[in-house]
């Protein structure tokens, strides 16, 4: 990774290297808590918060922590600070705890926050690193709205909880994508559209699968030895 | 070996920090969620007693309380809020009700139903308003009546355990025991052990029988002024209860026909058109006719007195000779557990007696088991038309 | 009637929430490996296999430890450490004394400690309220379920791969797609498993 600017590094989560439609990392949440605009923009809010407090740590351990132990430090920061958000939106916004459920605490395993670890935070400043949370955190809470409002507006004729009289009335709502295939559909559509937007340059080369998996780190490249077994 | 020491007290160092700054954010946070979800809680109790203010949690070991009764709430304005499941006839319900503190219900909801009527939703606001004197006065909704009554009974039960918990006494014995008692007081001779009898004459207000297992004499149950009323009776007629005189004229008069009964049995054999889902008949020295039938219900396919498979349900039933139903009563079924096996309950079946060949089939159906009951409507409607060839006038 | 309720819970665990096509947990290795037949099936026993030591050790962790102390705030924290090094040590015993066995599964097992299924199994059937041997069974209904859904897809993904696609749909895009339309025929399951048994 060469010098980047301070803005280049905020900026590049937004779409250059949006975790969602081009890295492709935090799809459980991503197709999981969208089925409402209120609880897409919760778990945005929630997973940038862990994003940004983890990357800090992390980049200011980060030569304290020993290369050898390094994953199970991550997950224990991220762990800790999941589980703070998690006690402090039970508390303040019952709501909106009530409606991220388990997927709360799953954070903990998003491929986000443990990627963003091992691929800058590990590596950068904590000034650069908490850019970085920040504009992967947003570029995530972005994806999320975009994939929440198609599903909660043509899936549900509402947005926010709030009805649009015109779909309801007319019947124009496609209850499928508010639930689980509708999700998997969007979400197809959606990197479809990037690709066609950035002419497939942008995701060209990223064969899903290893490289976004934060577990990459962990099994050296196992992952891709079974993928090579396999062919 | 020093990157291994060196690993090992990074990871615990870690460990240790989060520890801290969880158990401190738990320190703040843990009285805010215990209060939010004692707020939610709250809350849906408030529903059925919007000015109950707080409520705390009965500890139900400590009373004792009709069986129904799955929670109770003390409201800080003196009331309670009572769930319970009402179960019997019709589908099992999770109703809660709020009873301030004079014994009258603020609001009951149906919480959970697995019926499909839709009157549950709606029939706790007729209950509104209602004490322990009015709640049986309370019309039940036609189409609907096992629901409704269970839904009423419940909040019955709702009503006695709110004075129960107020310091009150209530009667809340079971239907059960309330019969086992009133029995055992009509007759005490009987010494508590009572078997119900078939009533195959037609008896003047009469709506049960019973005879003492020893053999010491029987009990009526007769209508007085709405109310139900136990009479005691001798083996020989005599009755032994403190009734009215024309009461005890009446149930004299009755015990001296059942007295006289006898059962003939009748060769159904040498009828062609006798309807094939006839078992046995009988024959009272009265005139009455005694049939023992089956009726096809849910599993048996096609012609409803053809069985490939499926197990009939069996009814004992007693007519007039002109085809007015005396008695009806299931005696055998295996009909779904829950639902066409309500056939089997007193409340079911009772609903033919008095009826004849123009009305018996306006009975309340068995929720979720019209087959059943289309089936035990037509087995009743076939043993009508074997009394009328049996009469000869078919 | 347990019997029944464990029926219950076992089917409705792999058909109707199914783990991957209902609630989107353990996503990404159905995205990523399930090309192979011969891969999907290595993967999703191993999820099982995991899945249940998983749920055997949080469960009396949960209810006898964390429970008891007061301490059920640091589940999420627990739980994953307590999955992460279940599977470092399942990985070292494997090695050791079934290699044969690590030679099948071994590869897989690394990729599922960040697995979201794993550590969301042990948390739903805490917050479920499931008894250790209905906890158990879920592990279990979760894993077939994730098994199923990976072999189904991965004969899809064969023939995917041969097709003709536009170009802005080619790899991810059309994979999503696909997995949509299993969700959906998935989704003709709900209702039937609580009226299997009635």
């Amino acid at each position: 990774m060469s010098k980047q600017s301070n803005m280049s590094i905020l900026l590049k989560g937004l779409l250059r290297e949006n975790p969602v439609f081009v890295l492709i990392l935090g799809t459980c949440p991503t197709l999981a808590t969208t089925t409402t605009v209120d609880g897409a923009f919760g778990m945005g809010l929630a997973t940038m918060a862990v994003l940004v407090c983890s990357n800090i740590v992390i980049s200011a351990l980060r030569k304290f922590i020993p290369d050898t132990v390094r994953i199970p430090c991550y997950i224990v920061v991220i762990a800790g600070f999941v589980t703070i958000v998690q006690m402090l939106i039970q508390a303040f916004i019952p709501d909106l705890y009530a409606t991220l459920g388990v997927y709360l605490a799953l954070i903990t395993v998003n491929c986000i926050i443990l990627g963003r670890a091992e691929m800058f935070a590990g590596k950068n400043s904590v000034g650069k690193s908490a850019l970085d949370g920040i504009g992967m955190g947003i570029g995530f809470t972005i994806a999320l709205l975009a994939m929440a409002i198609i599903r909660e507006v043509l899936g549900a004729g509402s947005f926010a909880g709030n009805e649009i009289p015109f779909l309801v009335e007319n019947g124009l709502t496609i209850s499928l994508l508010a639930k689980a295939p509708g999700g998997l559909l969007v979400y197809g559509l959606l990197i479809a559209v990037v690709n066609k937007i950035t002419k497939g340059k942008l995701i060209k080369k990223k064969e899903f699968g290893c490289e976004g998996c934060p577990s990459a780190a962990s099994c050296n490249g196992g992952c891709a030895d079974t993928v090579k077994e396999g062919e | 070996m020093k990157n291994y020491i060196k690993s090992i007290i990074s990871l615990t160092v870690i460990c240790a920090v989060v520890a801290v700054a969880l158990a401190a954010t738990n320190y703040v946070t843990a009285p805010i969620i215990e209060k939010n979800a004692g707020a939610a809680a709250n809350e849906a109790l408030l529903v059925v007693m919007p000015d109950g203010g707080d409520f705390t949690a009965v500890d139900l070991t400590q009373y004792s309380l009709p069986e129904s009764v799955v929670e109770a709430y003390n409201a800080s304005n003196g009331g309670s809020v009572v769930k319970l499941t009402a179960t019997g006839y019709g589908p099992d319900m999770i109703i809660m009700c709020g009873v301030n503190a004079d014994g009258v219900v603020t609001g009951a909801v149906c919480l959970s139903s697995n019926e499909t009527l839709g009157v549950e939703k709606t029939y706790g606001d007729t209950l509104k308003d209602a004490t322990i004197d009015t709640i049986d006065g309370i019309a039940t909704v036609s189409g609907a009546t096992m629901t409704t009554e269970n839904y009423r009974n419940a909040v019955k039960d709702a009503i006695n355990t709110a004075i129960i918990l107020g310091g009150g006494s209530a009667d809340i014995r079971t239907p059960e025991q309330i019969l086992a008692d009133n029995l055992a007081t009509a007759l005490p001779a009987g010494e508590g052990a009572f078997t119900e009898v078939f009533i195959c004459e037609k008896l003047e207000n009469v709506s049960a029988l019973y005879s003492a297992d020893n053999g010491a004499g029987f009990v009526y149950v007769t209508t007085v002024n709405d109310e139900e009323i136990f009479v005691g009776v001798d083996a020989n007629g005599a009755v032994v209860s403190e009734v009215a005189d024309d009461v005890k004229a009446n149930i004299e008069a009755n015990a001296k026909i059942m007295l006289k009964s006898s059962l003939k049995e009748v060769d159904i054999t040498k009828y062609a058109d006798m309807p094939t889902n006839v078992d046995k008949a009988y024959k009272t020295n009265s005139g009455n006719y005694v049939l023992e039938i089956h009726a096809s219900g849910f599993g048996i396919n096609g012609d409803h007195y053809y069985n490939p498979s499926g197990e009939y349900i069996y009814i004992k039933i007693a007519l007039t000779d002109k085809g007015e139903i005396i008695t009806c009563q299931t005696i055998k079924q295996t009909e779904t557990d829950g639902i066409g096996s309500v056939c089997a309950d007193k409340e079911f079946y009772s609903q033919f007696n008095g009826k004849d060949e123009s009305n018996y089939k306006d009975i309340d159906a068995i929720t979720g088991a019209t087959i059943t009951t289309n089936g035990y409507k037509s087995g009743v409607g076939k043993a009508i038309e074997a009394v009328k060839i049996m009469e000869g006038v078919a | 009637m347990d019997v029944k309720a464990l029926i219950i819970i076992l089917m409705s665990s792999v058909l109707v929430d199914n783990y991957v096509l209902n609630r989107f947990l353990g996503i990404c290795p159905f995205l990523g490996v399930s090309k192979k037949v011969n891969q999907s099936v290595g993967m999703g026993i191993s999820v099982i296999f995991v899945m249940l030591v998983a749920t055997a050790v949080t469960w009396p962790v949960q209810t006898y430890i964390l429970d008891k102390l007061g301490l059920g705030y640091t589940q999420t924290i627990v739980f994953i450490l307590v999955i992460a090094s279940l599977v470092q040590f399942i990985e070292i015993f494997l090695k050791k004394y079934i290699p044969s066995l690590h030679q099948s599964l071994g590869v897989y097992l690394p990729l599922i400690t960040t697995n979201c299924a794993v550590l969301g199994v042990t948390i739903n059937n805490i917050t479920d309220g499931y008894n250790f041997l209905e906890s158990m069974v879920s592990s279990l209904g979760c894993g077939l379920g994730f098994l199923l859904a990976m072999v189904l897809f991965s004969g899809m993904r064969s023939r995917i791969e041969e097709s003709d696609i536009p170009e802005s749909f080619k790899g991810l895009p059309v994979t999503l797609v696909a997995a949509s339309f299993i969700s959906m025929a998935f989704f003709g399951f709900a209702g039937i498993v609580e009226n299997l048994l009635a």
